[in-house]
């Protein structure tokens, strides 16, 4: 990729600035080629890749290395793009929102500074991925189990931070973080939480502190660079019980939202239960060319061999019970009898100790074979999530899969959608697979995404986390009071960064210096 | 001994796949004809191409499944490995200098372009 600057900057100026980089990292950590800059580019890019291209790498390898490269990044005004791992695959990966921005690299940071088997939590760093946290775990036979998304390959910070999450008790990760510390844009060193105190041993056991609690400050924000973060992890529990169902029409998914609701809200399902369809299957062991040649979106006859060929309904779901047998059992029983009130529907249940060498226990362990849904199409895929948060209430849930649906079915674009039930709210995984090498398909999914987040927005809905390219219409999406929220989000923005150095515009807030480029491509 | 476990990967079920090449990754230092290049390779490229991997299926979709295990091809040159990793191809994302340090790399494409390994 040739070389792309932010705006208003010269190349003279980049280059004196990532020389002072270097004095900081050593040159080997400067990455400045154009294939280095290859390399943080958007490999799923619903479009132009230069839409976000990077102008170089930095790769600090600790702490007051970041903080040197933020004081130095002041100096030269040179606007910095933060990663952990750059795996936000269908977010963006590891690219910048605006074009020109040298991209924070922390993959160098990757020391596990603790994991406690006895509180259960860890201390991490921005560069451990969740193999390494795995891999950390499995050989000290700690009897902890993470809770790792469906791409395993990327950070274990980066994904709290960008509210990443799973169906296990543990699976909401943002709310799992106790404690970070923050170089904050000056270059200032924080801890947040208890552990602000010197001598400070609560950090990771208490997540309020003392006033006002910032950790979710830095989630899904430009505020801060996490060098250190403390997360809860979930105690292996005695035993599970899996009761899985699979439902043959797609109305299906009101009912099943008002009987798993209640049950999630009063605790006997402990975690988000996803409900998905029969694409999932499809998708992650075969390409639509085995299925359908037209341009069009797969037809209902198409749709009904796919099930057949997978065994699977038109929606799928498994309710996990982990801890004690005996409470295992109890509430079950109490699960058939809510289930039994609307559906002669079985489950197929499974069973597992510790006792048991093998079996279905549902412990976690990375994998990076959901990825695999890029290649539907053949070609060099990629694919975006449309995921607007909803109500628990079937009839609107039902509605908005309607709605959906229908807008699929006029793009052409295969509807493939996951609803992910956790008590109080639904989260709508809309998935969009393409072809990249097929510019019109590319654009009709464009077309399609801008659609939903207009149409969504209408009906009360917005995303809770969105691709780059989107940053910037999500975020307008949240307008109560002539856009209050972003006027105070963007109010700390400038307090804290008032260079503008730190990631702008993402999440759709963007420094007052780099302001004239909210909405750029 | 570790060709015997990497064998009993191929018949764990997927998803054990990528955990397996992990842990083999630590601890393959010393059994191989090119052990840091096997042992880098197993832990950067592992999760996605060994045995059951989403590579190694992707690769057997378009190059047909003696093309598939890039371990067990003989038709890999360091040059092409180097710029794959860099470059990226199909749907394969890139890997930086940052991730995978040239000099690990060199070690991983001389492994994989080895005639035996």
């Amino acid at each position: 990729m040739k070389l792309i600057l932010p705006p208003g900057l010269s190349e003279r100026a980049l280059n004196r600035a990532l020389d002072a980089f270097a004095s900081v990292t050593g040159r080997e950590w400067v990455l400045r080629s154009d294939e280095d800059r290859d390399t943080y580019l958007d490999v799923y890019a619903p479009g132009n890749e230069a839409s976000h291209a990077p102008a170089a790498a930095v790769a600090p390898a600790s702490t007051e290395e970041v903080q040197a490269i933020l004081r130095l990044t002041n100096e030269h005004r040179i606007p910095l793009w933060p990663i952990s791992r750059g795996k936000n695959y269908g977010y963006g990966g590891a690219a910048p929102r605006m074009p020109g921005c040298v991209v924070l690299d922390l993959s160098r940071m990757k020391r596990i500074l603790e994991v406690n088997e006895r509180h259960g939590y860890c201390v991490v760093e921005p560069g451990v991925g969740f193999y390494d946290l795995h891999e950390y775990v499995q050989s000290r036979k700690l009897p902890l189990w993470l809770s790792i998304p469906g791409n395993g390959w990327g950070s274990v910070v980066g994904n709290a931070l960008e509210r990443g999450f799973s169906s296990q008790p543990y699976g909401d990760h943002a709310a799992q973080i106790c404690g970070m510390e923050v170089a904050l844009p000056s270059g200032k060193l924080v801890r947040t939480g208890m552990g602000a105190m010197t001598n400070g041993v609560s950090g990771p056991l208490f997540r309020h502190g003392f006033g006002p609690s910032w950790d979710q400050m830095f989630v899904q924000s430009n505020y801060g660079v996490v060098t250190k973060m403390g997360l809860w992890l979930m105690p292996a529990p005695e035993a599970t019980l899996s009761m899985s169902m699979k439902l043959p029409q797609p109305e299906d998914l009101g009912w099943l939202v008002d009987v798993v609701t209640p049950l999630r809200i009063r605790g006997i399902v402990n975690h988000n239960v996803s409900v998905q369809a029969y694409m999932g299957s499809a998708t992650m062991s075969s390409q639509r060319s085995d299925w359908y040649q037209g341009e069009d979106h797969i037809p209902d006859s198409v749709v009904r061999g796919i099930m057949a060929r997978h065994n699977v309904g038109w929606w799928n779901f498994t309710i996990r019970l982990y801890g004690d047998p005996e409470v295992n059992e109890a509430n079950a029983r109490v699960i058939q009898k809510a289930f039994a009130a609307r559906t002669d529907l079985p489950f197929t249940i499974t069973r597992w100790t510790r006792s048991d060498a093998t079996g279905n226990a549902g412990a976690p362990s990375p994998s990076v074979f959901p990825l695999q849904i890029v290649n539907w199409h053949g070609g060099r895929g990629g694919h975006i999530g449309f995921s607007p948060v909803l109500p628990p209430d079937g009839k609107l849930v039902v509605e908005q899969l309607q709605r959906t649906r229908q807008r699929f079915r006029e793009a052409g674009i295969d509807y493939s959608g996951t609803f992910y039930i956790s008590g109080r709210h639904v989260i709508n995984v809309n998935l969009m697979l393409y072809n990249r090498d097929n510019a019109a398909m590319t654009q009709r999914v464009r077309a399609l995404f801008a659609t939903l987040v207009k149409e969504s927005a209408a009906a009360g809905y917005a995303e809770y986390r969105t691709h780059l390219s989107y940053m910037d219409e999500v975020a307008a999406t949240f307008d109560f009071n002539d856009h209050a929220l972003r006027q105070l989000n963007e109010t700390v923005k400038d307090a804290l960064d008032p260079n503008g150095i730190l990631a702008p515009g993402r999440n759709g807030i963007w420094p007052a210096r780099y302001r004239s480029q909210r909405n750029s491509a | 001994m570790m060709r015997r476990r990497v064998t009993g990967a191929t018949r764990m079920p997927i998803f054990a796949v990528a955990l397996l090449a992990f842990s083999l990754g630590a601890d393959a230092a010393d059994t191989s004809p090119s052990p840091a290049g096997q042992a880098l390779f197993r832990r950067h490229c592992g999760p996605c191409h060994l045995q059951g991997g989403t590579g190694t299926f992707m690769l057997g979709r378009r190059l047909g499944e003696q093309n598939a295990l890039l371990e067990s091809r003989t038709n890999l040159d360091d040059a092409y490995v180097r710029a794959v990793v860099r470059g990226g191809i199909q749907s394969m994302p890139r890997l930086s200098r940052a991730e995978l340090p040239d000099a690990d790399l060199a070690r991983i494409a001389q492994y994989l372009a080895a005639p035996q390994h």
